[in-house]
């Protein structure tokens, strides 16, 4: 057969077929009973230097430190008598002094490891730092709470672990009209226009069948939902602009997701720090203030909450190259419109006290980050997508 | 023995089987099929790259090449070799398409999973490659000792910097968790004990193992109840003793060949099997020898790897990538880079491959490869990649993947065969009744295009 018969027959076939129960299930299926609250993730991809991004400028062990990288005291923005926010990061300042944010200083976990893999697994998965984990803590949010891909989405075209469950996963997408055309394919629908899903079992080859069916179902309400609001927001012409933009477009539309992730890359500055890091703070930044101002203007900001993230921070002592190396501990922002503890949540990092490869020690453990959010904002049971129980904080 | 037997076992003792293949084994008996395919497997053919301009990063040290050659252009060599994993990652997917010593490739696959490894290296991953390939079907404790005295694992679990003052506790760890016995099996104490024991353990340039005497703790170490001036050697032989690591590797086996559900009374089989004298190839022997090796819920029901799925594509169509680069992208769309583990516990297999957006690329595979279908998807960027090529990875590729399709071979193989015979060559897997009949009502005008279409429905994903 050829390929334009293929698609041909299809399109013909289509509408003379039932919807299968099977479909009709998951279709019907409402998430909607988890409320209306929203949670973005965006990780810093390859480490953020947290201490030249918020500057404790009053430290002489920093300036010590970090002859050629440190962030003069004239040129930075003070927000505290010790800490001042890298003059690129401006628009964060101001989600700051609107009380749109928290910054949660020294997070980190036991025994911190300095590869961006396996740093990165831990962060995703929320597993301790020598146990390995198949699923990410959002996934497993998604497995249990949302039971459908759209419930978490991705913006990227490949998924993550961070959105990876057991059998229930996520979905991936940076355009939804690509990843619906991407279930249009004449093979792709044709098999499923045929299929009447009496007989699928919960064996693998079922379990393919019903991964079509989430996938094609998903990938529709995506796209059909997510076209009725276009962001009219003068986003940064850059990749990172684009995410959050199509983030919002998902949001502003109302789509029944809960739960967002996207990686900014870029961070991870060995060499020539300086300069690199100016641009990507200032990248990150301005895309962020724009993207908090569409979800103001469309009344969507006060049900969302955005967590930002390294999968560790840098080495206190500046390196050879002008660049910093592998770290750990690091600052985390939260941004939202009900935060009950605005601007610094603790402390500055100790930079007296450092473990021993010279790094920041550190004192708030991410899970416990990870629990307030499921237990407070997404009001789920922590306990059971953490495998433990961790110290709840009091951020929102 | 029966052509549907055939097919199975030359799917999981390699990558399928083409027609020609079938036709010569059909008339022959079960023994013979297995001992053709482990006499086959005896060849060793060693992966090896032409290295040879990088031969200075294995004779002398990088402090003295930062003098000798200056600061960048030793960096830039660097650089330079540490891409040819990439060409050993191309070379390697080369050599799984080719049809002699598959048994052995596909274990040097399956070991890979167990001692998972990552190294820019390339001389030294190399190396660890070829050892995995070397005794892939030899004995169980020689492979063990020799993985441990590899450059490469020392580096990525740390065990060159295990020393008497400091002992770093992550290989030892690791082995007894990840390699031999499996979470639960030791203490925290037994840890401790065989860190000590495997102190000193480290490796010179080229990357030949060395005990460095003065590092290594030489005392008294008391590793599961017993007491002995134990080295790192003893401690894999005290691990092997315990049937549990039999066991281990053998749960490991039976969800790779023959079916990711154990059946316990099969494991048991094959544990006492190969407890006797861990010896690889008659552990598979015994397994493709097995009646039960053959029952029908063994049969067609794996979730084929994304190499295994790749492979098996080329197997039956000859394709050549023009742009070796475009392999990285498809193997990254997947989520199976070789030589690229994401961690050292291995890629977890089985449904763990599938989500919604790589079932839909991996279903699309055999249209982008074989039918030039357009590529609308990006691969991700690499954390050490600067802002803009962390994003810009489509723009150095075209929007198709380049290659050249030997439509000839295929149709020379498969030119008398019926739309129903292709159906079964390719589809090991029971057929959903509703994809049936869809194949049923299809009017089949080319078998080129009907094996597109095949490789095309979920059931090929299965092996």
């Amino acid at each position: 057969m050829k390929r334009r018969d293929f698609i041909k027959r299809s399109s013909l076939a289509s509408g003379l077929f039932f919807v299968p129960n099977f479909i009709k299930n998951i279709e019907s299926q409402s998430i909607n009973n988890l409320g209306f609250r929203k949670l973005v993730i965006i990780q810093l991809s390859g480490g953020n230097d947290g201490l030249n991004s918020i500057i404790p400028y009053t430290n002489d062990v920093y300036y010590k430190n970090r002859p050629q990288i440190s962030i003069k005291k004239n040129n930075l923005i003070k927000a505290t008598d010790e800490l001042g926010f890298h003059k690129s990061l401006a628009p964060l300042k101001n989600l700051y002094d609107q009380g749109y944010l928290t910054i949660i200083n020294n997070v980190g976990y036991p025994n911190p490891n300095r590869s961006h893999f396996r740093s990165t697994d831990i962060w995703q998965t929320a597993s301790d730092s020598n146990q390995y984990l198949d699923t990410g803590w959002l996934g497993r949010y998604i497995e249990k709470y949302g039971k459908i891909p759209y419930s978490g989405i991705e913006i990227d075209d490949s998924l993550s672990l961070i959105m990876k469950g057991k059998t229930i996963n996520g979905i991936a997408t940076k355009n939804p009209r690509t990843l619906f055309s991407n279930t249009q394919t004449p093979y792709f629908k044709k098999v499923l226009n045929y299929q009447s899903d009496q007989h699928l079992s919960e064996h693998n080859l079922g379990y393919l069948y019903k991964t079509m069916i989430e996938a094609r179902s998903s990938a529709k309400y995506i796209y059909e939902t997510s076209k009725t609001y276009k962001s009219t927001l003068d986003y940064p012409k850059n990749p990172f602009g684009k995410q959050l933009k199509t983030t919002a477009e998902f949001i502003n539309s109302h789509l029944d997701s809960k739960v967002y992730y996207a990686s900014m890359g870029g961070f991870d500055t060995h060499a020539n720090q300086f300069n690199r890091q100016d641009r990507l703070l200032s990248t990150f930044s301005s895309a962020m203030e724009i993207f908090v101002k569409d979800l103001k203007q469309n009344n969507t900001f006060k049900d969302t909450l955005i967590l930002v993230f390294s999968e560790f921070g840098r080495r206190v002592q500046q390196n050879g190259a002008g660049g910093t190396d592998h770290g750990a501990a690091n600052n985390v922002y939260i941004i939202g419109e009900n935060l009950k503890n605005k601007g610094f949540y603790n402390d500055a990092p100790d930079l007296l006290r450092l473990d021993k490869n010279g790094d920041i020690i550190h004192t708030v453990d991410f899970r416990s980050i990870y629990a307030s959010i499921l237990d407070k904002w997404l009001v789920v049971d922590d306990v059971s997508i953490l495998n433990k129980t961790f110290k709840k904080l009091d951020f929102i | 023995m029966k052509q549907r037997h055939i097919q199975h076992l030359y799917w999981r003792a390699g990558f399928g089987i083409d027609v020609k293949k079938i036709d010569q084994l059909k008339s022959k008996s079960k023994n013979e099929i297995v001992k053709n395919l482990i006499s086959d497997a005896k060849k060793i053919n060693l992966l090896q790259l032409d290295l040879s301009e990088f031969n200075l990063i294995k004779n002398k040290s990088p402090k003295a090449l930062r003098i000798e050659m200056g600061e960048e252009a030793y960096r830039k060599l660097r650089q330079k070799s540490q891409k040819k994993v990439r060409d050993l990652n191309h070379a390697w997917l080369e050599r799984l398409t080719e049809p002699t010593s598959v048994l052995r490739e596909k274990m040097t696959l399956f070991w890979s999973n167990v001692f998972v490894c990552r190294d820019n290296h390339i001389f030294h991953i190399q190396h660890f490659n070829n050892t995995l390939r070397k005794n892939a079907l030899g004995n169980f404790r020689e492979l063990v000792k020799t993985i441990a005295k590899e450059a490469s694992m020392s580096k990525y679990l740390n065990n060159r910097q295990n020393r008497k003052k400091s002992p770093n506790e992550n290989f030892a760890r690791e082995l007894m968790e990840l390699f031999t016995l499996g979470i639960g099996n030791y203490t925290e104490q037994d840890i401790k004990e065989a860190a000590r024991a495997f102190t000193g353990w480290s490796f010179k340039l080229n990357g030949d193992f060395v005990l460095r005497e003065k590092q290594h703790d030489s005392g008294i170490k008391t590793f599961f109840d017993k007491s002995g001036y134990f080295d790192g050697d003893d401690i894999i032989d005290l691990i092997l003793e315990k049937k549990q690591c039999a066991r281990f590797i053998c749960d490991k086996v039976y969800r790779y060949f023959v079916n990711p559900i154990i059946d316990e009374s099969h494991l048991d089989e094959i544990t006492t099997i190969f407890y006797k004298d861990y010896d690889i190839n008659n552990l598979m022997v015994h397994i493709f020898s097995a009646k039960w090796f053959y029952n029908d819920k063994n049969i067609g029901v794996k979730i084929k790897s994304p190499v295994e799925l790749l492979v098996g594509i080329r197997r039956v169509v000859p394709v050549t990538f023009m742009k070796k680069n475009q392999l990285n992208y498809l193997q990254k769309m997947m989520g199976q880079v070789l030589l690229y583990p994401e961690n050292v516990s291995g890629w977890k297999g089985g449904k763990n491959w599938i989500d919604s957006n790589t079932l839909m690329f991996r279903m699309k595979l055999a249209s982008l490869i074989l039918n030039d279908a357009v590529i609308n998807l990006e691969e991700k960027g690499a954390f050490e990649d600067s802002f803009n090529k962390y994003y810009n990875k489509e723009r150095k590729r075209n929007k198709y993947i380049k290659t050249i399709k030997n439509w000839d071979v295929f149709t020379k193989n498969h030119l008398k065969l019926k739309p129903n015979e292709l159906r079964d060559l390719l589809i090991i897997s029971k057929l959903d009744k509703d994809t049936a009949d869809l194949l049923n009502e299809l009017r089949v005008n080319s078998n080129k295009d009907y094996c597109i279409q095949l490789m095309s429905i979920p059931e090929y994903q299965l092996c």
